[in-house]
């Protein structure tokens, strides 16, 4: 190639490369000399994370930085990858509980793309979560799994590939327990009896369902004057979970109810795919594990109603020991900025090894969402989801510098001063 | 509630109108209707259509229409002749959407109307609305009928329009002869109509039933399904579905296919031609979400070319807008830019205040600018002042919308020629062509937008205002 040509050559990269969307051009970025937790291959000292397009291209020691890449300075930081919390009800609109029905799988939630919660979450390191309907029906409605992709439209955050989610709940919240209304004003159910009745009853119309439109299939073929049956949105969600499609994430407190839905689960025949908040999983652990269920609970959190009183802050190890894959979850827009002290308490109570409590908000937590191939961990391949700390993640002293969504820097504490000015616009906002 | 009253308009519209009834709006006043007046107006300058001017020429009315137009007419006897020299005529502007003179979507119905209205109805046994039904419930007595305010999808606000003499008043003033109705709210509040905006005399106002199928995000239902935002998706999405399975039994019924028994569910029946395309489906959606989840209601549901009233940041979706072929009804009642979606994004991030900045002159000319964009991006665009509550200042917000970047021309399709379409009322209205309705509104000068023009006169049906 002579060197007009090489010129040439030079120049239509250079415009071929400004049409392209900047966005795509600003998903580099490094950081090196700093400890990386990778979660599935231990701890790398003094290494670098490379990403490019969007996606870990390396981890290690040796890594060459190519020219222009954007590089963070990790001396003396901690890089993990994308805190995931399994469990919010953040930047949701138009409701979060579709509560007048006891089984309304046909309904999503939805995202408000705007809400700055989002931003708050990107300071505590999170760049993904799981957006759960309420707990008022005992099969509530659909989830969105999105990425923190702060200043994206609301269907661009969706994460791709993630798993179809619906919420099941048990206990009080169904049962209105702690409602103030007359018996004769709140709806079915109204027991724990109900509640079970309710899952078998509604699987067993879905099952009708789904045989109504077996039958069709297989009749059509042979017979073109077959009516097509009516589509039912809500059996249609549920047939969706026996065929393991949509999978059930059951808000749950008590070992008894716990058990109640595996042995409903297993005589109807679907599975459950992660207990919510599972604080008495600790004594049903292995039952939980031989159904292949997961389980996403809180650290600590208990006595806060009834059913809530035999919580014990070693739920997560226990579980863990018995081979549940746990998470640790915030369920609320403040405990979601400090999920890694959360994870923490993993160890105080419990002796976690201190990546295995990491895992709490990391691979584990993706896993339960359908996204461990993607995040989750830093390996080459994976997005590049990653959050960088001043400290190790569970020195107390430790804050969010920076967290990298797809390779890109949406948060970045140095110039991020103005988070008690964001939490005072948020109703209810803690900052 | 009002009767229905129509006028007879030519024979394209015939399966949705009926001829008008000897009833008028005021019974009161019906003796008093005074013999229509015949007009030529001549000397003056004719907006035929948007682009299509006859610079000085003459518009002959008969009998509330339109019976000859051109640079040369002859006026035959006994017509009063009004020298407008020095004036334009334009056809009257057609308001694409408004609720005022509505009932609420949220009224009380009458019980049995509503018994099964609901696309749970036809679920069965234990179905009811989701568990309300019988197995699930409180015995065996079956529940008092449902009161379900905001689903009464075979109303039609043609029926309903009751407006003030002073609301219609202030619509012809805003240069308005003709209103698209559109319920505010609710999910299934009834059809979309059209009506004229005149009084005198008796005459009807509704101008056309049966327009489009109203649907809204609603809802203010609280403690009956869909008592949510999101329940109402589901819902919207539900009632459709089995209206389009309705349309398949009916289909097989006719066909005389063994086991086709099509249903006489109210609801049902009445969402039928939304569902099967017979009629456009009109969706109140103002936000960026709420457009992008019309497109993906009518992507599923397979529902050709929706109608988005409000499109208020239609501009920030246009591919949503434009794959989902949708016309756009755009409110001029404008939106705060400090109140757009994504507005959070200029004031928390990285180097951010924590405050947005007050929105500058650029960015409310973007948000006045909406309609000027989608038109530009080859949306069919029809103005309206939904929203708003009073069409006093249509004309003025039109000429706003034109300072924003719209070009007049498509102004005045957007307030005439466009939203006659989707109404379904193009052979009677829109244009000053023969055999329309002799609906005008006239200004000094030559341009019906600007300022400094006052509109001199209002002519709805032959009639002057």
């Amino acid at each position: 190639m002579d060197t007009h040509m090489r010129i040439l050559s030079g120049i239509f990269r250079a415009v071929a490369l400004t049409a392209l969307p900047a966005a795509l051009v600003a998903q580099d970025v490094a950081i090196k000399n700093a400890t990386v937790i990778t979660i599935t291959r231990g701890d790398i000292p003094n290494a670098t994370v490379l990403v490019r397009g969007g996606k870990i291209t390396a981890v290690g020691a040796n890594v060459a930085i190519p020219a222009g890449v954007r590089t963070i300075d990790g001396t003396g930081k901690f890089v993990m990858p994308g805190i995931i919390d399994a469990h919010s009800h953040a930047a949701l609109e138009n409701g979060i509980n579709e509560g007048a029905e006891s089984v309304t799988p046909e309904v999503q939630v939805q995202l408000k793309n705007d809400d700055p919660v989002i931003y708050r979450a990107l300071a505590g390191g999170v760049t993904a979560a799981l957006l759960l309907h309420g707990s008022a029906n005992t099969i509530g409605g659909q989830a969105r799994v999105i990425k923190m992709r702060w200043g994206q439209s609301a269907d661009s955050m969706y994460f791709k590939g993630a798993f179809r989610i619906v919420k099941f709940a048990l206990g009080e919240n169904v049962t209105r327990a702690s409602s103030a209304a007359p018996a004769d004003e709140r709806r079915f159910p109204m027991t724990r009896m109900g509640v079970e009745f309710t899952v078998r009853y509604w699987f067993t119309k879905a099952k009708e369902y789904d045989q109504e439109w077996k039958e069709y299939r297989d009749g059509v073929k042979a017979n073109p004057n077959l009516i097509m049956p009516r589509r039912d949105l809500r059996l249609e969600a549920l047939t969706d979970i026996l065929h393991g499609d949509l999978k059930v994430h059951s808000h749950s407190y008590r070992g008894d109810e716990i058990l109640m839905l595996i042995r409903v689960a297993d005589e109807l025949g679907f599975k459950i795919h992660t207990f919510q908040h599972v604080l008495e999983g600790y004594k049903v652990a292995d039952e939980i594990a031989k159904h292949g269920a997961m389980a996403s609970t809180f650290a600590d959190m208990w006595a806060y109603k009834v059913e809530a009183y035999d919580a014990i802050p070693y739920n997560m190890a226990l579980m863990t020991q018995r081979g549940v894959v746990v998470s640790v979850n915030s369920d609320s827009d403040e405990r979601i900025r400090r999920l890694y002290q959360e994870a923490g308490i993993g160890v105080r109570y419990g002796n976690m090894a201190v990546n295995e409590a990491l895992k709490m908000v990391t691979l584990n937590p993706a896993r339960q969402l359908g996204v461990d191939k993607m995040v989750g961990s830093i390996e080459t391949g994976k997005d590049g989801d990653i959050a960088v700390f001043s400290a190790h993640p569970f020195a107390p002293e430790a804050m969010v510098e920076y967290t990298i969504v797809d390779g890109k820097v949406l948060f970045e504490r140095a110039e991020a001063n103005t988070l008690r000015k964001v939490a005072e616009k948020t109703p209810g906002g803690q900052y | 509630m009002a009767r229905r009253h129509f006028l007879a308009i030519p024979t394209a519209l015939a399966v949705a109108v009926a001829t008008a009834s000897a009833q008028t709006q005021d019974p009161g006043k019906a003796t008093a209707a005074a013999p229509r007046t015949d007009y030529a107006l001549t000397n003056v300058r004719i907006v035929v259509s948007p682009g299509k001017v006859i610079e000085k020429g003459t518009v002959l009315t008969r009998d509330g229409r339109i019976a000859a137009v051109g640079a040369t007419v002859q006026i035959p006897a006994g017509v009063t002749q009004m020298d407008l020299t020095g004036h334009t005529v334009y056809a009257g502007l057609i308001d694409a959407a408004t609720s005022i003179g509505l009932p609420s979507p949220s009224r009380a119905l009458p019980a049995t109307a509503n018994a099964a209205a609901g696309p749970a109805a036809g679920r069965g046994g234990g179905g009811g609305a989701g568990g309300r039904g019988v197995p699930l419930g409180r015995g065996a007595t079956p529940a008092a009928p449902v009161v379900l305010p905001e689903i009464d999808a075979g109303a039609e606000a043609a029926d309903m329009f009751a407006p003030t003499d002073d609301q219609l008043k202030a619509f012809r003033a805003g240069g308005v002869t003709t209103v698209g109705l559109v319920f505010d709210g609710g999910l299934f509040p009834g059809r979309v109509g059209a009506a004229l905006t005149g009084t005198r005399g008796g005459a009807p106002l509704a101008l056309r039933a049966a327009a489009g199928q109203d649907v809204a995000f609603g809802t203010k239902r609280g403690g009956v399904y869909p008592g949510t935002g999101i329940g109402a998706v589901a819902y919207i999405r539900q009632a459709f579905l089995d209206a389009q399975y309705e349309a398949r039994l009916d289909k097989a019924f006719k066909a005389g296919i063994p086991g086709a028994r099509p249903s006489n569910d109210p609801m049902r029946r009445a969402m039928m031609p939304a569902a099967t395309n017979e009629m456009s489906s009109w969706f109140v959606a103002s936000t960026e979400r709420q457009i992008v989840r019309v497109g993906e209601i009518a992507k599923e549901l397979g529902l050709k070319g929706p109608v988005v009233v409000g499109s208020q940041e239609g501009w920030r979706v246009i591919a949503n807008l434009k794959a989902a072929g949708a016309t756009a009804v755009v409110s001029l009642q404008w939106p705060s830019a400090d109140s757009i979606t994504g507005r959070e994004f200029l004031a928390v991030g990285s180097g951010k205040t924590g405050t947005a900045p007050a929105a500058t002159a650029a960015e409310t000319k973007e948000v006045h600018g909406n309609a000027a964009a989608l038109a530009k991006a080859g949306i069919p665009v029809a103005l309206a002042s939904y929203g708003g509550e009073s069409g006093l200042t249509f004309r003025d917000r039109i000429r706003m919308t034109i300072e924003a970047g719209m070009s007049p021309d498509d102004a005045l399709r957007a307030s005439t020629v466009t939203p006659a379409a989707v109404l379904g009322v193009s052979a009677a209205v829109g244009t000053i062509e023969v055999g329309k309705l002799a609906n005008f509104v006239i200004v000094s000068g030559n341009d019906l937008f600007a300022a400094t023009n006052p509109i001199k006169h209002v002519f709805i049906e032959g009639r002057i205002y």
